[in-house]
Formats: C-alpha cells, structure tokens, sequence
C-alpha cells in the first residue's frame, strides 16, 4: 500500500513537472496531493488525509486552474534563452534537502521507538487534533490566523487601488 | 463467533456483508440518479402543466407514466455516435467524464442508510465505510471539494468558449459556497461533539438538528443547489446562456455520465441532508426502529430531498452572476460565521 501511494505521489509530481500543458500539470498535482493523502491515511492520521484533499486538491489547486482558465494560457511560454546558473543551482538545492529531510528522518527518535509502539496507533480524530492545537500548538496557531488575516486585508487593499 | 463462516482462515460475514453493501449502494444510487431523470422530465411537465414523457411503451402496451423512458434514454446514450470533436484535448476529454462521475458516486459510501444491526454475534453496519474510522463526515466534504475537477476538466478539455466560461462560472461557484457549506457542517460537528455519521445520527434521536439549527440547515440548504450546479445555481450549464455550457462538445455515453454524475450528485447531497439535519434511519417516535423501518425512513427522507431539487429547479430562475458572488460571499459567509459563533457561545454558556 505504501509503495502504491508513494509511486502515485511521485508520479504525479514527476509529471507535473515535464508536462507542459497547464492544465494537465495541474490534475497531476491533484493526483500527487491524493498520493500524499492515502499516506496520511496509512499513518493512521485521516484528519489529515482529509484536510489534505479538502484544501490542497479540492481549493488550491482548483484555485490554480481557475486563474490557469481565466488567463486562458494554454502552453507554458518557452523561456528566452537557457538558464543554466539557475538550473544548477536548483538541481543542488534540491539534492541538499532531500539529503537533509533523509538525515531529519533517519536521526529522529520517533524512528528509534517504532518498534515499542504498537504496529497501529488510534487514529487521530478531530477532537485530538482540536486539542493540540489549541494547547501545545497555540502561538503557532494565533499567528498563523494573524498571518492570513494580515494577507486577507493585504489582498483587498491591492484590489481596491486599482477601482 | 461462529467457525461455519470462515474461508482460508478469513471471517466471512464481514467480508460478504461488505461486498453486498457496495453493490447495493452502488445499484441504489445508480438506479435512484436513473429514475430521477424521469422524475425530473415528469415533474418538469407537472409543474408546467403539461403532459409530459408517456409514449416509450414496453409489451404491448404498458406505459407507467413514460417510466421507460429512461429505458431509452439509456440505450440511446449508450449506442449513439461518440464523436470527438477535432479541436479538443484529447486525454483530458475522455478523463473529464470519469472525473465527474466518480467522486459524485464515491460520497455516499459513509452515509448510514439504516440502523446498526446484529446478526449471529457480528455488528453489521449498514453504511459502507463503518463507524470508527476516524474520517467521518470529513470524507463526503473532502469527495465534494473533488467534484468540481468534472467540470473543470470537462470545459477546458472542449477547448470553446461557451465551455470555457461555463466551466469558469461553475467552478467559481463551487468554490464560493463551499466555505460556507462547510461552516454549516462544522455547527453541527459543535453541537454534537462528534463528526462521524453515526454519533450525529444517534445525537438526534429526540430532537433532529434541524430543529436546533434551523438557520444552519437553511445555508446547508443553499450552499447544496450551489455545490450539485442546480437551478436557481446552474451556472455551468446555463442552457439559455451559453448553449449547453461544458456539456456542449459531449455527446453519447459522455454526456450520459456527466449527466448522471449530476443525479448522483444530487442523490449524495439529499443524503447528507438527511443525515446532518433530519436523523438519519431515525424514525419519529420510535426508539429503536430496527434495520428495515430504519431503512425505509432513510430512503422516504431521501427522496423528498430528492423531488426538492427537482422542484426548486422549476419553479426558480437563474440567479444573475453577480448575484451568485454578492449572496454567496457577502451574505452565506457572514451567516455562516454568526451561525457558528452562535453555537460556540451558546455551548460556552452550557444552554446547547
């Protein structure tokens, strides 16, 4: 099961990266956040799996293809001369985070107790997640809505320059 | 637990019990979104005074008020010309069918369509997905978000203008009135304190929700003609508008499926209705009704939900675009919010 998700997830985003039709890119990011919710389901965290379609496949990306749609740019403007500089330095920067989230992953203790848990956990429900977030998750979640708020209104004042 | 129904040291009855319910669900919904196309030809001409479809005749001569019609219907989509226009995105064409139709059917697999029942020392539920799994009715939301990659797909792929704005009026649409869809959902989930299907439906035995909550099923109420693209809210097919919107380039089985993704559409959405406002399997009165009476309470709710699309649809006109936003984002949002405050406080004060 998991190969079967992971293989989808990277598919997708392997797709999404050669395909140069917008809207085709964008139903493989689709598919890809769907890759990424049946692992979330196979860490017996369907909350998340759920919030997962809901905002990333069911809002962003549809918000994407909606400004996609609305520009009615059918094919990606072919770049005007080669990029190489920046095309290395991608390609490193991509290899030190895979390198680094690799090291994150192999050095964690979670990783070290997996044996002593129990092969499935509950799963998380609303009500925990609820709970955490608003107990050892609280700053984090104060600022985050200070954020979007700020950005919210950010967003109106950009519109209402232009009226 | 009996050792009679075990298979390669598998338990039977669950497995067996499982596949009957996908099938039956799967049938139940399919024939349901079927018949309801006859039911909204019918109910077209009821309330328009008219006649309606009565000629398809089936041995000799037995006509059931046109029900065979649908019949032909069928067997007309099925063995027409499947023509694919030149012009269009050949993959996302043949996707943008199964796109629709799929979600639309996977929503109802957690819906309870009648009580809980024992058999020979197992509990058998009668909903696909059983309760417990940690999803709830964050599932059927999550399917819905999906719902609108049909259309997407559908009028992009036919690469014509009238697709093009339909696709783009429907999938504003969609996505303005899912917030506040969602935030009517979410009062329930408050009031409850559980978001699983069965727990809502086991909260409302003595009072349903939407007596709690009247204001919460009205949005719920709006917000589910906007999400299934009906009238007073279809502004992706727009017939009048903008030809037949991102169905135009479709023809035979295509347009069968996109068609009956909006029945089944419609089917899910009076499900959760029923489920999150009106109790479920519960009946009035009765306290432990059993999986039949159970069963037939879910399924009467269901199809008065049902006939209400079908009646909503021809009695109201089509909102302006620029109503649709203005009602969406500057009235069910906000309603939405104080609708949620509302039982926030009202549960802080300990009254709900």
């Amino acid at each position: 099961m998991f190969l079967a998700f992971a293989l989808v997830t990277l598919g997708g985003a392997f797709a999404l990266l050669i395909q140069r039709n917008a809207v085709q890119a964008g139903l493989c990011m689709m598919l890809s956040f769907f890759g990424m919710a049946g692992l979330f389901l196979l860490l017996a965290n369907p909350v998340a799996a759920a919030l997962q379609i809901i905002v990333y496949s069911g809002a962003i990306t549809v918000l994407v293809l909606f400004v996609v749609m609305l520009l009615q740019s059918h094919r990606e403007e072919p770049a005007e001369h080669p990029r190489y500089i920046q095309k290395a330095i991608s390609a490193i920067l991509v290899i030190v985070l895979a390198l680094g989230a690799v090291k994150l992953v192999y050095s964690s203790e979670t990783l070290a107790n997996m044996q002593a848990v129990s092969p499935v956990p509950d799963p998380i429900t609303l009500q925990k997640l609820g709970e955490q977030l608003f107990s050892e998750h609280l700053v984090a979640l104060e600022a985050m809505g200070l954020l979007l708020l700020a950005a919210m209104v950010a967003a109106v004042i950009l519109i209402k320059k232009e009226a | 637990m009996s050792d009679s129904f075990t298979f390669l040291g598998m338990d039977l009855i669950p497995t067996v019990w499982m596949l009957v319910k996908i099938l039956a669900v799967f049938a139940g919904v399919m024939s349901l979104a079927a018949v309801l196309t006859w039911a909204e030809r019918k109910g077209a001409a009821l309330i328009q005074d008219r006649i309606g479809p009565n000629r398809a005749k089936i041995i000799g001569n037995i006509r059931l008020f046109g029900i065979f019609h649908l019949m032909g219907d069928g067997l007309k989509l099925i063995f027409k010309e499947d023509l694919v226009p030149r012009h269009v995105t050949q993959s996302l064409f043949w996707i943008a069918p199964l796109l629709a139709f799929v979600p639309a059917m996977m929503g109802f697999a957690i819906i309870p369509f009648g009580q809980s029942f024992e058999w020979s020392g197992y509990t058998l539920h009668m909903s696909v997905i059983d309760p417990g799994n940690g999803m709830g009715m964050l599932y059927p939301m999550a399917i819905a978000s999906l719902a609108v990659y049909g259309i997407l797909t559908a009028s992009w792929a036919s690469n014509n203008k009238w697709s093009m704005l339909s696709g783009m009026r429907g999938t504003a649409n969609m996505i303005s009135y899912e917030i506040s869809f969602s935030l009517a959902v979410i009062a329930v989930f408050l009031q409850v304190g559980a978001y699983d299907p069965h727990e809502i439906i086991a909260a409302q035995s003595g009072i349903w929700n939407v007596v709690r909550q009247p204001l919460g099923f009205l949005l719920f109420f709006i917000c589910a003609f906007a999400e299934t693209n009906r009238l007073p809210f279809d502004f992706a097919e727009g017939e009048s508008e903008i030809v037949a919107g991102f169905l135009t380039e479709f023809s035979g089985m295509k347009l069968g499926l996109l068609w009956l993704s909006e029945y089944v559409h419609m089917v899910t959405v009076s499900a959760l209705m029923v489920t999150l406002y009106f109790g479920g399997w519960q009946v009035p009165f009765v306290a432990d009704p059993g999986p039949l009476l159970s069963f037939i309470a879910f399924a009467a709710k269901l199809l008065f939900f049902c006939w209400l699309f079908i009646w909503v649809r021809w009695t109201l006109p089509r909102f302006r675009y620029d109503q649709l936003m203005s009602i969406g984002w500057k009235v069910l949002l906000p309603v939405g919010f104080a609708n949620l405050l509302f039982y926030a406080w009202l549960i802080h004060q300990g009254i709900a």
